[in-house]
């Protein structure tokens, strides 16, 4: 039980942080295998709206909606450090994290003055 | 150097801690209830200290903001509404900011006040992208300086000090106790606007403030926020002294520069409103980003004025999105005087899901080591989650039984 807690409390809802410190995303959820009786085990990180859906019933569903879904399935071996922040071993966009910012950074690059 | 730069970042928290809120409910609370509730703002700003100094320590120790430890403590669904009535609040606090730069900008220079609206708008959409965080800390905080105009105003009124002592010892001489209790709401809501620990605590970030910076963040917090009280106090003295002896009641931001005026003539009134316009203006840009970073924090976008612009799109985008959503407020020609009673009175509704999960974050010794919360912080802490919640479930029936202070 209390191994339980803490995995929540060390992990879910925690920022997610690529190779180069870039902010990707948060741990919407994790994915935990085992059988009943042996040690369960975190075999990957969950992030992305669609993960919500599972979260928090309707308000969940309809954050999800909003957001217009994805999810992106990190496997544990990815995970290079925990500490307050969940740091990653490779790059954001080689696992698909923060699409949402690589998308619109053309847009926002136009501005002038936006290099800086 | 260093002294020096400690000096400079409290000049800019007094500066900044004023905002409209502040004017409005210390200058009302002044007219009706003389120095009565002077009580209140002592509690008020010990309130901002305590959790601001507390966040202030988290970021400095975590490198986390509030809306990262709202959604760690409280978890998705919770975090989530915290952070959509936190959104609602900031942006009507924020529209009420930029209806208060248009009014001084009009009462400064006689033009129509939606073009003023407009003028404001882009003037701090210009700010905001060419300057940098502590450039426009510094700008608004000095200007915010003027406010002093209001020290030397309530000493020329010539108040009854007996009595302006007297109000520092809470009692209750009314016959209105609802209207009280409403003013006293209202002022402990203005003085700890949620926004400004928001900000704060992004700003610690932003900064990328260490442990080193300990010492910083305390003075800053207790001694800019406590010199920030001290214009709260001259703001309701000169409320009390010229308008309760008038019978006037100061629902224009223009009565409140009239309070300077009267002691002191039109340098008075000149430097009262541009201390109000620097002062609402600063707060306008803190509230707008406060916006932007609960956004990206509750949903680990990247952030902070730091990274630039490009460096951080979606946080770009999105504070550019609510000065806009700001502007479509402002310009249906709405009062920013109202506005800001709602405004603060919805913020101290929102107050204990954002203060509860900084308390915890900052008693955590996992991250925070031996940096957490010590005795007294801990103490002072969990008796403001007490007062604030208190305060949170009587504030919209004190609002509808008054009919918004209206007696």
């Amino acid at each position: 039980m209390s191994e339980e807690l803490d995995l929540a409390l060390a992990l879910l809802d925690h920022q997610l942080l690529d190779c180069e410190g870039r902010r990707c995303g948060k741990v919407d959820d994790v994915a935990i295998e085992g059988e009943p009786g042996e040690t369960a085990e975190v075999v990957a990180i969950l992030s992305g709206p669609d993960v919500w859906r599972a979260r928090s019933g309707l308000v969940g569903r309809l954050a999800a909606r909003i957001a217009g879904g994805g999810r992106v399935r990190i496997p544990w071996e990815e995970v290079a450090e925990v500490k307050s922040d969940i740091r990653l071993k490779k790059r954001a966009a080689d696992y698909g994290l923060g699409r949402g910012d690589d998308r619109l950074r053309p847009w926002i690059a136009r501005i002038p003055g936006a290099d800086r | 150097m260093k002294i020096f730069q400690i000096a400079l970042g409290i000049l800019a928290a007094i500066g900044g801690f004023v905002d409209i809120g502040d004017l409005v409910f210390n200058v009302a609370a002044g007219a009706i209830f003389g120095y009565q509730l002077l009580w209140v703002v002592v509690i008020g700003v010990i309130g901002i200290i305590v959790y601001s100094e507390m966040c202030g320590r988290v970021a400095a120790v975590s490198k986390k903001a509030v809306f990262d430890a709202v959604r760690e403590r409280v978890g998705f669904g919770a975090g989530l509404s915290t952070l959509v009535a936190a959104q609602i609040v900031n942006l009507m606090t924020l529209a009420a900011e930029i209806g208060g730069v248009a009014i001084c900008l009009r009462l400064l220079s006689g033009l129509p006040y939606r073009w003023l609206i407009l003028v404001a708008i882009v003037a701090l959409g210009i700010v905001v992208w060419v300057t940098s965080f502590d450039w426009i800390e510094r700008i608004f905080g000095y200007g915010g300086l003027c406010l002093l105009v209001f020290a030397v105003a309530a000493v020329k009124l010539h108040p009854d000090w007996g009595a302006v002592a007297h109000g520092y010892v809470p009692h209750l001489d009314t016959e209105d106790p609802l209207l009280y209790f409403y003013f006293a709401v209202g002022l402990l809501g203005a003085a700890m606007t949620p926004y400004e620990v928001y900000f704060y605590s992004s700003g610690g970030v932003e900064e990328e403030w260490t442990p080193k910076d300990l010492g910083i963040n305390r003075a800053n917090a207790i001694i800019g926020y406590g010199l920030g009280g001290f214009l709260s106090f001259t703001l309701m003295v000169t409320g009390g002294t010229l308008f309760l002896q008038q019978g006037i009641q100061p629902d224009f931001l223009g009565s409140i520069a009239l309070g300077a005026e009267v002691p002191l003539g039109e340098i008075g009134l000149l430097l009262a409103l541009v201390g109000i316009l620097f002062a609402v203006g600063g707060a306008s840009i803190d509230t707008l980003f406060a916006g932007a970073y609960n956004l990206a924090q509750f949903l680990g976008w990247e952030w902070g004025r730091y990274r630039g612009p490009s460096g951080a799109p979606r946080f770009t985008l999105t504070w550019m999105v609510i000065l806009v959503l700001a502007l479509g407020i402002v310009m249906t020609g709405v009062d920013p005087v109202q506005l800001t009673e709602y405004a603060v009175i919805f913020s101290v509704v929102a107050l204990p899901l954002t203060y509860l999960p900084i308390l915890l974050v900052a008693n955590d010794r996992a991250y925070m080591g031996r940096y957490a919360n010590g005795r007294l912080a801990n103490v002072l802490g969990i008796v403001y989650l007490v007062i604030i919640l208190a305060v949170s479930l009587s504030a919209i029936p004190l609002m509808i039984l008054t009919n918004v202070g209206q007696g």
